[in-house]
């Protein structure tokens, strides 16, 4: 399987990057093929251009070099894995703006004769989330997790709702001990692993 | 009435450019003060950067960011905070979404306080939260979706102000890439008399 790992972190220490290492050796040692994009190492932008905006509805939507690597990279994926800090209740900007600027028409999907969106991205089997939260579980919840419902149900109008989706959450961040994340990279490396 | 504008709008031609104006020129008529802080015509930087999350502990101190000072001086300011942007993957559009994370930060929107358990809300001035959006899919499949974009503001943004005793106002237009002239036409007009009726 081919899997592309999508990273949202500014520090290269955080543990954010550590779970993508260890979700990558992971899904390698499984034996599956994996690209690991590191948005903020790339230089990503975050914000759609005023020309791509023109673009968006046209034959040749993706105007900026890197943008087309990364839907080349989609494009041959069964699996997509995001791994990401949830800030203000949502994926931090430089992973939504990965999702407006990848994901764009003829890519992510395609708009039927009648206007409807048609999934783009049928071949991608797996959606997993990786997300540290600041907030406790409840919390979360109480504000409807909308990074996860982002990725999760929003994203499967792309691939199709026959994808299935995995989310690893470590919530509380800043109340867990050493043991609390290592245990959790544990158990990000144990179902990257079986995937 | 004071009231602070985060717009984002893609292009100067598109629908949100005309709803930006419209939620103006109804504040403004209405006799509301009003503060407007447009990404798009700023080139506001959305990708909160490696020293901004260093800095993530220590509260924000007046002329760290130059950038961002405007913006939480009228933040402070304001009663009533208005978001005007298009609906893009179930959500606000990056720009937003960078806007939130960059400005609703440690020492302007909460605090950690030692002892706390849980952030502290520090903008009790906001009495009323608006959004002003479009959705490209229909009222249903944002509804399937679970509607992020709302509750990022109606939760997340909210909590920071005055909890539920914040007033949220939603403003949106479903379906607007199967719409008409008319249909858009009316909706700028709604959008104008509310914001006209909210002072």
């Amino acid at each position: 399987m081919r899997a592309v790992v999508v990273l949202a972190h500014p520090d290269p220490q955080s543990f954010s990057h550590a779970l993508a290492d260890r979700a990558c050796a992971a899904l390698r040692d499984a034996g599956h093929d994996v690209t690991l994009h590191d948005l903020y190492a790339e230089g990503f932008g975050a914000v759609m251009s005023e020309g791509e905006r023109h673009a968006y509805h046209g034959d040749q939507p993706v105007r900026d070099p890197l943008v087309a690597a990364h839907v080349a990279d989609v494009q041959s994926a069964q699996a997509l894995v995001f791994v990401y800090p949830t800030w203000v209740s949502t994926l931090p900007a430089i992973l939504k703006g990965w999702l407006e600027r990848v994901m764009v028409p003829g890519v992510g999907f395609r708009f039927n004769k009648s206007g409807r969106v048609v999934p783009g991205l049928t071949h991608v089997r797996k959606i997993v989330g990786i997300s540290v939260y600041g907030a406790p579980r409840r919390a979360v919840w109480l504000a409807n997790d909308n990074g996860r419902r982002t990725l999760v149900r929003a994203m499967r109008l792309s691939t199709g709702v026959r994808t299935r989706s995995r989310w690893l959450a470590l919530y509380s961040i800043d109340a867990t001990q050493p043991e609390d994340r290592a245990a959790f990279l544990d158990s990000v490396g144990a179902a990257m692993g079986e995937l | 009435m004071k009231a602070f504008v985060v717009a984002f709008h893609p292009s100067r031609e598109s629908l949100h450019a005309a709803m930006l104006d419209r939620v103006l020129a109804g504040l403004r008529a209405g006799g509301a003060e009003v503060r407007l802080a447009d990404l798009a015509a700023e080139g506001f930087r959305a990708e909160l950067s490696l020293d901004e999350r260093r800095a993530y502990r220590t509260p924000l101190a007046p002329g760290d960011r130059p950038d961002i000072d405007a913006h939480v001086d009228a933040l402070r300011w304001c009663d009533t905070l208005v978001f005007v942007y298009p609906t893009w993957w179930s959500g606000q559009p990056a720009a937003l979404t960078g806007w939130l994370d960059r400005v609703f930060g440690n020492g302007v929107a909460w605090s950690f306080p030692p002892g706390a358990k849980r952030p502290q809300p520090l903008l009790g001035n906001v009495g009323r939260v608006v959004a002003v959006t479009t959705h490209g899919s229909s009222k249903l499949i944002n509804a399937i979706q679970g509607e992020p974009g709302k509750r990022v503001l109606s939760r997340a943004v909210r909590g920071m102000c005055r909890g539920v005793r914040t007033r949220f106002t939603w403003l949106a237009m479903y379906g607007v890439d199967h719409s008409t002239r008319e249909q858009r036409q009316a909706f700028l007009d709604r959008v104008e008399a509310k914001m006209r009726s909210l002072s």
